[in-house]
């Protein structure tokens, strides 16, 4: 593994099963941090469009009209991804700056768990989905109801 | 599964230049763990299995290899912990295989010595000829005890996924070994260190997925060091904390311990053997 090409290692890197849950979000929090990027950049080259003059920006909404319900689908997916990655992005500055939600050191007594993935974290991890998946729902059925189908 | 029934263990084998999965079926008659499983393969099926052993007590750090899909002391697994009819078994990743489950510990040795892991002290002589203890009270000694629990058994390394995508990464363990010292309360190598860590391929790199913790089988969590450190660190760059004074010499313990014995030592660049 340690001689493996930088793409595989990058998928392994990737791969949480048989890991705790904290590096299931680390999984997530990057593959949304990517996909921002991703679309930061798409919409930059889609409103640059406007500079380009009416013709050309109503040509750029017309190509992206084609896409039909996939754009809005593709939109939610983004909205998932910024709510996640911003959610997740405050526990992590608590966590990596503040030293926050990390446990104290403390004499280690059997069975050990560690307190830095302990009550505290679960805690904000769950708390962090549950918020999240519940934006995420309502931003569902909001953007569904604007394509008339709820 | 009972204890009279056989399991298949299936081991990652590696010879050189080929690599492949090979299976053994085994009885359980006399097996614990997963090291006892190994030896029984040894003994009686194959003896051209390699992997490395010492304490079986989970103290010498030795048997780290990826037992189910998560790096554990294979001394410290138990058969039926792990509920399954078939035992697979890797070595560790993120380190160069020699031979089936032994891999190569340059890098973990490395990366621990980079960190300076022994007690800095202004005065050097204050660590070869103190004549007394520092001082160190009970809630200091839990300041870093945790952490000084590590038998660099390479496990978090294995299990870090920066590791695997940046093979100069510090490392968990070397990261957890830099804040044990840091939090010593007679180390004053506090700035030094942090410097030391403040690094390309230093703690930054370390977007806290907290495998290290969920794999230590010591309770370093070396997770939980590396954001106090970088706590630690941001208030060396905002200028908050500039340094760390040590713990003092203590009251005499021992009599025969006296100032003048001090002053009478030999001097610091002594040479092995003198
Ligand atoms: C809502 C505001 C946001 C917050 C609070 C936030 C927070 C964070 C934090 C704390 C990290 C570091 C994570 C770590 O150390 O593991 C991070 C990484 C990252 N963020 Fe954000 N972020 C936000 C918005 C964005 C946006 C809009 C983008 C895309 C343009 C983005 C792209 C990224 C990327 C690519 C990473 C690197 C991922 C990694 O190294 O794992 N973030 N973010
Ligand atoms: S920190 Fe824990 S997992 Fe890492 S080498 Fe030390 S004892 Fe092993
Ligand atoms: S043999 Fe020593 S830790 Fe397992």
């Amino acid at each position: 593994m340690a001689n493996d090409s930088i793409w595989k290692r990058l998928i392994s890197s990737l791969d949480p099963r048989h890991y705790n849950i904290e590096r299931w979000s680390y999984t997530l929090h990057r593959i949304t941090g990517v996909v921002l990027i991703l679309f930061l950049i798409a919409h930059m080259v889609e409103i640059f469009h406007i500079s380009l003059g009416p013709e050309s920006w109503a040509a750029t909404l017309a190509l992206l009209g084609r896409l039909g319900p996939l754009e809005n689908i593709g939109l939610w997916i983004i909205a998932g991804c910024v709510f996640y990655h911003g959610a997740n992005g405050l526990r992590l500055l608590l966590n990596q700056v503040f030293g926050l939600l990390l446990g104290k050191p403390r004499m280690p007594v059997y069975p050990y768990t560690p307190t830095s993935l302990g009550k505290n974290q679960r805690i904000a991890i769950w708390t962090i989905t549950a918020v999240v998946s519940g934006i995420w729902i309502w931003a569902g059925l909001y953007i569904l109801a604007g394509l008339g189908i709820v | 599964m009972n204890g009279s029934d056989e399991i298949i263990l299936r081991v990652r084998r590696f010879d050189g230049t080929r690599e492949w999965w090979q299976s053994y079926q085994i009885g359980l008659t006399g097996v614990t763990s997963v090291l006892d499983l190994l030896n029984k393969v040894r003994e009686e099926k194959d003896h051209t299995l390699a992997f490395r052993q010492s304490c079986h007590m989970g103290t010498c750090g030795s048997c780290g290899m990826v037992i189910n899909g998560k790096p554990r002391l294979a001394c410290q697994t138990n058969i039926s912990e792990l509920d399954a009819g078939v035992v697979n078994v890797e070595p560790m990743h993120n380190s160069p295989v020699i031979k089936d489950l032994v891999v190569g510990l340059d890098s973990l040795i490395e990366n621990h010595k980079k960190v300076k892991p022994y007690i800095i002290r202004g005065k050097k002589e204050e660590i070869f000829y103190a004549p007394r203890e520092f001082e160190v009270t009970q809630e200091g000694t839990t300041q870093f005890l945790q952490f000084d629990y590590c038998i660099m058994c390479n496990l978090c390394i294995s299990a870090c996924p920066t590791v695997t995508i940046d093979p100069l990464f510090l490392g968990p363990q070397a990261l957890g070994q830099a804040f044990r010292y840091l939090a010593d309360p007679r180390d004053e190598g506090w700035a030094e260190r942090l410097e030391l860590v403040d690094d390309d391929h230093g703690i930054w790199r370390c977007h806290f997925a907290g495998a290290c913790s969920y794999v230590c089988p010591k309770d370093v969590d070396p997770a939980k060091a590396i954001q106090l450190m970088k706590k630690e660190l941001l208030k060396k760059r905002l200028l908050i904390r500039r340094g760390k004074k040590g713990a003092e010499i203590t009251e005499p313990l021992q009599p025969h311990f006296t100032e003048e014995k001090l002053t009478a030592a030999p001097p610091l660049d002594f040479k092995r053997g003198d």
